[in-house]
């Protein structure tokens, strides 16, 4: 039996084209990873990391969970055309075996089988399975159409513009299965077998169509078919769809422990081509949103970023809030790569440009705990001031790290990409804390928690936030407070929440003192407040309107004060309502039980 | 051999805006127009935390690079460490950080 037509050629070249593609970029990918990344890879590829890869791959890229948890119906149209695509292919190769036993029947036997198999005895079991399955992969593309004209119904309101390139092989998937049934059901005219759908189809054909132009259209059909395929995988390597092979390496390198830095890698190429565009990292954006800003989002950063045409006033408009990346099916580790971008374009090292930290050192006080207030707590002294009566109620001997001016903590350098310089601040405020051998390291910003718990080699100091460092105060029962029943509404401070994953511990404060309420977008869901230090694109009265949207939310729970735990955000939701926005602090300091104050003096 | 008496006496100096080149000032004015609300308060220089340790003076640094005045401007910005202090207390709402960035960006070079 030969597996050869002519019109396989454009399947057979677009197939080899493509695994050649696949293949230089991979190798190339994981040939340039750094030392150090394939020391991780090899060290892990023997531990149960690599079974939880599989289990993974298996999750995310055919069943697609996470896309389920956005949109049951989305995450089904994701399902159907990848799962049922993969169990088209698998089934496939079954049914070739079942029918010609275990021998080498070349790839295009497999994928064209129905063509090659005419003369063989039928197997209505496998017939129906296969039919089944193209029904449920059709099912897929009729729902990307659909989503096309309403992607509401989808649970997505704006969905991504797409290059010309994506829309070639969007194209040719979305004709590729119409054209498998179109042909198979042509094949299954002229000489029977097929099941529900081919079959029903077939014999419905045979009954209206003479035989001559059958015989014409088969051929037809199947050079359709055939170069839609090849179209598509040509096509692949450079579109949207190399997410479909980059996913599953990522997720493998992910579970070695692979990570995005501040500098660009090798890695990066996997998490970059690992984006399917599917553009559900739009809705979530504010400056989409509020702003209706829709050239900067992660999709069209990623984008921009694989085709190197990334410009700086796309890499620059993000606030980092991180929202999209919490939705992202994927998993893209979207801020980090934004801020490795954002130093590609940059970073300007400059030795000199610190040489004014030498010998600097303006603390006070002395302590085992250091109390790192950060640029904006210094902005704002009530939360300051309220700090100090904590401490001193606790009767915590505190130093004082920034009181009297301080370096800042690097974080907001390194955001706009600046990290070489960024450095020279944390080796600077690493030695002054070593200096003065604290051992506990508590602040009332995240901006500076989130630097200090992420990028400061601060082995042997517990840094705390103050949300955390006053809830183990009252849990230790250091801080008596006298409760109230005033309504309190708490916003998640991005760089607390979403950054460093600290919801519980201001809310347990907040419980401690007053009654928590919670507007309708909270926690990992928790909007920003729209002054956020990582972009430097929108102007003033961008940042207001932020502000208000979230500000809106707030007010609607009715409470009699919103409640934040970052100087901040509290800054910018500040000019954004008429309700009073305070410091947790500022609260927690407000309840303290005079006579307990006084006792512990 | 001169004598040190600690101090010494300034060159008289003005600024000839006719006479300096304010083709890089208007780059930076037609990328940022906000620049034009500025109102020279000072709040900006009041906060800065840089400021605070070091000479460095924002507004001094904005106010001589819009007059043609360069020289030295991109090394003194570079003592800005971006905290961002300055964009809350601005009263008219320039966006500071970005006039660092975009002041850095462009005179590099000088």
């Amino acid at each position: 039996m030969s597996f050869f037509a002519p019109f396989c050629l454009p399947f057979m070249i677009g197939a080899a084209v493509m695994f050649v593609l696949l293949a230089w970029k991979w190798g190339s990918w994981l040939w340039r990873l750094p030392e150090a990344d394939k020391r991780l890879v090899a060290k892990g590829i023997f531990t149960r990391a690599t079974p939880e890869a599989v289990w993974e791959t298996v999750r995310e890229s055919l069943l697609h969970r996470r896309i389920f948890r956005i949109d049951p119906l989305l995450g089904y149209m994701h399902m159907s055309l990848a799962f049922g695509w993969f169990l088209l292919i698998s089934v496939g190769w079954i049914e070739t075996v079942a029918y010609l036993g275990l021998r080498y029947v070349p790839l295009q036997g497999h994928v064209f089988f129905k063509y090659f198999a005419t003369g063989l005895p039928h197997k209505p079991a496998f017939d129906f399975v296969m039919d089944l399955l193209l029904l449920l992969v059709l099912s897929g593309v009729a729902l990307a159409w659909f989503k096309r004209l309403r992607s509401r119904a989808l649970g997505m309101r704006r969905t991504t513009r797409h290059v010309a390139g994506d829309r070639v092989a969007l194209s040719a998937l979305w004709f590729i299965f119409p054209a498998r049934l179109a042909a198979e059901s042509i094949t299954c005219a002229l000489y029977g077998g097929g099941s529900f759908l081919t079959g029903g189809l077939g014999a419905w054909l045979a009954a209206h169509v003479g035989v001559m132009p059958l015989m014409t259209a088969e051929t037809v059909a199947w050079w359709f078919y055939s170069s839609c395929l090849g179209i598509f995988f040509v096509a692949l390597p450079f579109s949207r769809y190399m997410h479909i092979f980059t996913e599953i390496p990522l997720i493998f390198l992910r579970r070695y422990r692979l990570r995005s830095g501040e500098k660009q890698s090798s890695y990066d190429h996997f998490q970059v081509e690992a984006c399917s565009r599917c553009g559900i990292c739009i809705d979530p954006c504010q400056l989409q949103s509020v702003l209706k800003i829709d050239t900067v989002q992660s999709v069209y950063f990623l984008r921009d970023r694989r085709y190197g045409m990334l410009r700086r006033e796309v890499a620059d408009n993000c606030l980092l809030c991180g929202r999209c990346a919490e939705k992202c099916p994927v998993g893209i580790d979207l801020n980090t790569l934004r801020v490795n971008s954002r130093d590609a374009l940059r970073n300007v090292p400059d030795e000199r440009r610190y040489d004014y930290f030498q010998g600097l050192d303006r603390s006070s006080g002395e302590g085992r705990v250091g109390y790192f207030a950060g640029c904006m707590t210094l902005l704002t002294p009530r939360t300051m001031q309220s700090m100090e009566r904590i401490f001193e109620a606790a009767g915590e001997r505190v130093w004082w790290a920034d009181r009297e001016g301080g370096v800042c903590c690097g974080r907001p350098l390194k955001l706009a990409g600046e990290t070489d310089s960024a450095r020279r601040m944390m080796r600077y405020n690493t030695e002054l804390f070593r200096k003065h051998g604290i051992t506990t390291l508590v602040t009332s910003c995240p901006i500076c928690l989130r630097v200090f718990r992420e990028d400061y080699a601060l082995e042997g100091i517990e840094v705390l936030h103050h949300s955390e460092y006053i809830l183990r105060l009252i849990r230790e029962g250091r801080l008596p407070l006298g409760r109230t029943t005033e309504r309190l509404a708490y916003h998640d401070p991005c760089e607390l929440g979403r950054g460093s994953g600290i919801y519980e511990a201001p809310r347990a404060v907040i419980e401690a003192v007053g009654e928590l309420v919670e507007p309708a977008h909270t926690r990992e869901e928790a909007l920003c407040c729209g002054s956020s230090l990582a972009n430097t694109a929108i102007d003033d009265g961008q940042q207001v309107a932020l502000a208000r949207n979230v500000a809106e939310e707030l007010d609607a729970t009715g409470a009699g004060a919103i409640v934040t735990a970052c100087p901040l955000c509290k800054k910018a939701l500040g000019r954004g309502t008429a309700t009073e926005v305070r410091d947790l602090s500022e609260v927690v300091a407000a309840r303290i039980r005079p006579a307990a104050g006084r006792a512990t003096k | 051999m001169a004598i040190e008496f600690g101090y010494t006496i300034s060159k008289p100096r003005a600024i000839d805006i006719d006479r300096n080149n304010l083709r890089k000032s208007d780059e930076i004015l037609r990328e940022m127009p906000e620049l034009q609300t500025c109102i020279g308060c000072g709040s900006c220089t009041a906060v800065c935390t840089a400021g605070n340790l070091t000479s460095f003076n924002f507004r001094r640094v904005h106010t001589l690079v819009r007059r043609g005045e360069y020289r030295g401007a991109y090394e003194e910005m570079n003592k800005c460490m971006l905290c961002g202090k300055c964009r809350l207390v601005c009263p008219r709402g320039i966006n500071t950080r970005g006039v660092v960035l975009l002041l850095k960006r462009k005179l590099g070079d000088f």
